[in-house]
């Protein structure tokens, strides 16, 4: 299997294929110690997508087909990251040896399939069980959408990393209606040494706190967390609007139970979708409501994830508006941490 | 004296003496608790409850009046030896056995509290079935994200006092170790039962602290000294307990039984101690409101008789999509009944078995049915399907438990409790 991985080199010489192309050409990087990885909180941070302070690669431990989905597993340096409970987010200081990642998608459509899951991992070495635990789900920018957490691991060695994928619970649609109902189970030998994860390729930014996001890496065989684009999105496509450094976009799509809104909400810059947000809506006809209710979570093929409800129909010159009532409540790497907590309404206006 | 002290404290021994059991532990704890001064049990039993579960009138209450648990648990979990259905004799030596233990000591949580149960399992030897009155499934997974392994031994005993000594003799008795306890003559269940395993735990201000030098929680101590639970939080108020009542089977053959559910849960409080903040953990084990209102004081004695949910329960989904959590407390008092009732009374206690930081959930209900209808309360996959709260991730304290096992009994009334038929 090609689990094409990042290293000092890929970083310096190969940065096209390899992602990060923020860092832009192989010239004025700064290597960092490896026993600084994680610098100063960038101050005076805007609320808002940002650059962070550094950009930091990954080694991929393993890429495995459990129950008709991909699993993939990464490792990077323990760095900080902020958890987030409604418009609260906490600061979690960087701590063990390693950040382990996780990623689930749809081998098909390359659909990343993302949270509603209660994935869990456990890490084994020596015969003993070193953790067990059901790690956040996190965004970052050079990866969207992932599962991840910071572990200590017991020096260097072999280790057995069991994933449990969870059943999807999220609504299911299209070609997904029948699958990733049931958990499935990945497990990977990863030999890790200290050596290795000090090759994981790591610089600071000159522009931390600059308005923007790193680019999003590449990595052959794993897709990354990118919603559809607006002009690919099945159905009547409605149209989009950005508010709060989140791109809206909608359409109506129809199904066996008539027609739904679907509305797909995406990071400004890199595009990412944008899971476990609490969104509602209200459809204006002519002055009156024609809709008023929450979208529930829901994941297939085409949309990707999105949310959604039944409507009766949508008609020329309907008035879309779109509430978020809590932003995406999942873990976020540095840049996305100030982001997204407050997003106003945004309303699209059917052709 | 804490368990950083050089020796082990006292009521650490006592429960490693607990967990490992046998002889030589047992006389370590006599030296490590003194020998109590207990009276023994009556000699006439016709006067005890007809209800194995009757436990409440004699266990001790808090300052703010709750039912506080016994100290020290130990649960076996046992194989009937013979082929096919238990004989009379085998009976008979199984009624002889816990007749003997309620002779030893009074039925309090300083003497002995103990009950009997049944699994589908056993009841299978038979042709007959259970009455309509026992709903009494096969046990299963109870959530989307769960693979527990069914616990399937025929019995159950369950073993509990404020002194490790006591469980633990009972225990020793039970296996043919000792003649007598406490001066009374006792007998055991001889060759009728195998064990297939054996957990043990302890609940109460004090024990997890003690007892956090185990996988699961961090290196840091961070288990608050007055913490009755691994998890730093007072459970089992008054009110969010249900009554015996509630929980006892009112007709048929095994009325004044009940059924007990026991789940074996690993905790792993990494997350929970080094990554939540204080603010989350009050608001993912009571409700965001707690949290915002900071409500809970300490390990949450102060909030008395009940959980101050003060109507948070009803306010789970909207919670869920403005706080971006819900609570457990708040989550799991949405099963109530007709009389807003709880469904369930926990017996649970916390766990060191195997190293590993672990909750023997144990919980009485007059069907099977209302252990599942709370734990989906629990479960919060309705709430996480319609906001922003994950499966696991910000609902309640689901990201910090692994259910391994669960299994289903039917503690039937005293009368019955040895080798029953399921047509008695």
């Amino acid at each position: 299997m090609d689990s094409r991985q990042w290293t000092r080199r890929d970083l310096l010489c190969a940065s096209g294929a390899v992602g990060v192309g923020a860092l832009a050409g192989c010239s004025g990087l700064l290597e960092e110690q490896s026993t600084n990885r994680n610098p100063s909180v960038v101050e005076n941070r805007p609320d808002a997508i940002y650059r962070p302070s550094h950009v930091e690669g990954m080694e991929m431990i393993g890429m495995q087909e459990a129950g008709g989905r991909m699993v993939g597993l990464m490792y990077a340096y323990a760095h900080r990251f902020w958890t987030v409970t409604g418009s609260v987010t906490e600061l979690v200081q960087p701590g063990g040896d390693v950040h382990l990642m996780a990623s689930v998608w749809d081998p098909d459509s390359g659909t990343v399939l993302p949270v509603g899951t209660g994935l869990s991992v456990e890490i084994r070495t020596d015969g003993e069980r070193l953790h067990r635990r059901s790690p956040w789900t996190m965004l970052s920018q050079n990866m969207g959408f992932h599962y991840g957490d910071n572990f200590a691991l017991d020096g260097e060695g072999t280790y057995t990393v069991t994933v449990e994928t969870g059943a999807v619970g999220t609504e299911r649609v299209g070609d997904f209606a029948d699958s990733f109902g049931e958990s499935a189970t990945a497990q990977f030998e990863w030999e890790y040494s200290e050596a290795a994860r000090s090759e994981i390729p790591f610089r600071t930014l000159d522009d931390a706190g600059d308005p923007g996001a790193l680019d999003p890496m590449e990595m052959d065989m794993m897709p990354l967390s990118f919603a559809p684009s607006t002009d690919e999105l099945p159905g009547q496509v409605l149209g989009s609007a950005e508010a709060g450094d989140v791109h809206f976009a909608a359409t109506v799509v129809s199904g066996d139970d008539g027609d739904a809104i679907a509305v797909s909400p995406r990071t400004r810059y890199n595009g990412y979708v944008l899971p476990a947000m609490s969104l509602s809506a209200t459809l204006d006809r002519d002055g009156s409501t024609a809709f008023d209710d929450l979208l529930t979570q829901a994941v297939g093929p085409d949309l990707g994830y999105h949310y959604r409800a039944s409507v009766d129909a949508v008609e020329s010159g309907d008035e879309l508006t779109i509430t978020t009532d809590s932003g995406p409540q999942v873990s976020r790497h540095e840049g996305y941490e100030t982001a997204f907590t407050d997003v106003p309404d945004v309303s699209i206006t059917a052709d | 004296m804490g368990r950083t002290d050089r020796g082990v404290s006292r009521r650490d021994f006592v429960k490693a003496a607990v967990a490992i059991g046998g002889t030589s532990a047992l006389s370590a704890c006599l030296d490590r608790e003194g020998a109590p001064d207990l009276d023994t049990g009556p000699e006439d039993l016709s006067a005890l409850p007809a209800r194995q579960h009757a436990w409440n009138e004699s266990l001790s209450r808090d300052d703010a009046g709750n039912v506080t648990a016994a100290r020290h648990h130990v649960l076996l979990l046992l194989e009937y030896a013979g082929e096919g259905t238990p004989s009379e004799d085998d009976r008979e030596t199984v009624e002889q056995a816990l007749r003997g233990l309620e002779r030893a000591y009074p039925r309090s949580n300083e003497g002995l509290l103990f009950t009997v149960g049944y699994t589908p399992a056993y009841f299978d030897r038979y042709d007959a079935s259970l009455p309509e009155s026992v709903d009494l499934p096969r046990p299963g997974a109870l959530a989307p994200f769960e693979d527990p392994k069914p616990d399937e031994p025929d019995a159950l005993v369950h073993l509990a006092s404020d002194y490790g000594q006591v469980v633990l003799g009972a225990d020793e008795a039970l296996r043919g170790k000792r003649e007598t306890l406490n001066d009374v003559d006792v007998s055991s269940f001889g060759d009728v039962f195998e064990r297939v395993d054996r957990r043990t735990g302890f609940v109460g201000a004090g024990l997890p602290a003690e007892n956090q030098d185990v996988d699961g929680i961090p290196d840091s101590e961070p288990v608050d000294e007055d913490a009755p639970l691994f998890m730093g939080f007072k459970s089992g108020f008054e009110a969010n307990q249900a009554s015996e009542d509630r929980v006892t089977i009112q007709e048929g053959p095994f009325a004044e039984g009940t059924t007990a559910h026991l789940s074996k849960i690993q905790l792993h409080l990494d997350q929970w101690y080094e990554q939540d903040s204080r603010y989350q953990r009050v608001g993912k084990m009571f409700s965001p409101a707690h949290a915002d209102e900071e409500k809970v004081e300490g390990v949450g004695n102060n909030l008395g008789t009940d959980s101050g949910l003060d109507g948070d329960q009803d306010r789970t989904l909207e919670d869920a999509r403005t706080k971006g959590m819900v609570g457990h407390t708040q989550k799991s008092a949405r099963a109530r009944d007709e009389n807003d009732s709880p469904l369930i009374l926990r017996r649970d206690f916390d766990s060191t078995d195997g190293g590993e930081a672990g909750l023997h959930f144990l919980s009485l209900q007059r069907t099977i049915s209302d252990f599942v209808e709370t734990r989906e309360a629990m479960n919060g996959t309705d709430v996480a399907d319609q906001s922003a709260v994950g499966t696991r991730n910000n609902n309640g304290i689901l990201q910090y438990l692994t259910v391994d096992r669960r299994g289903n009994y039917l503690m039937p009334p005293r009368d019955h409790r040895s080798l029953p038929r399921p047509d008695p």
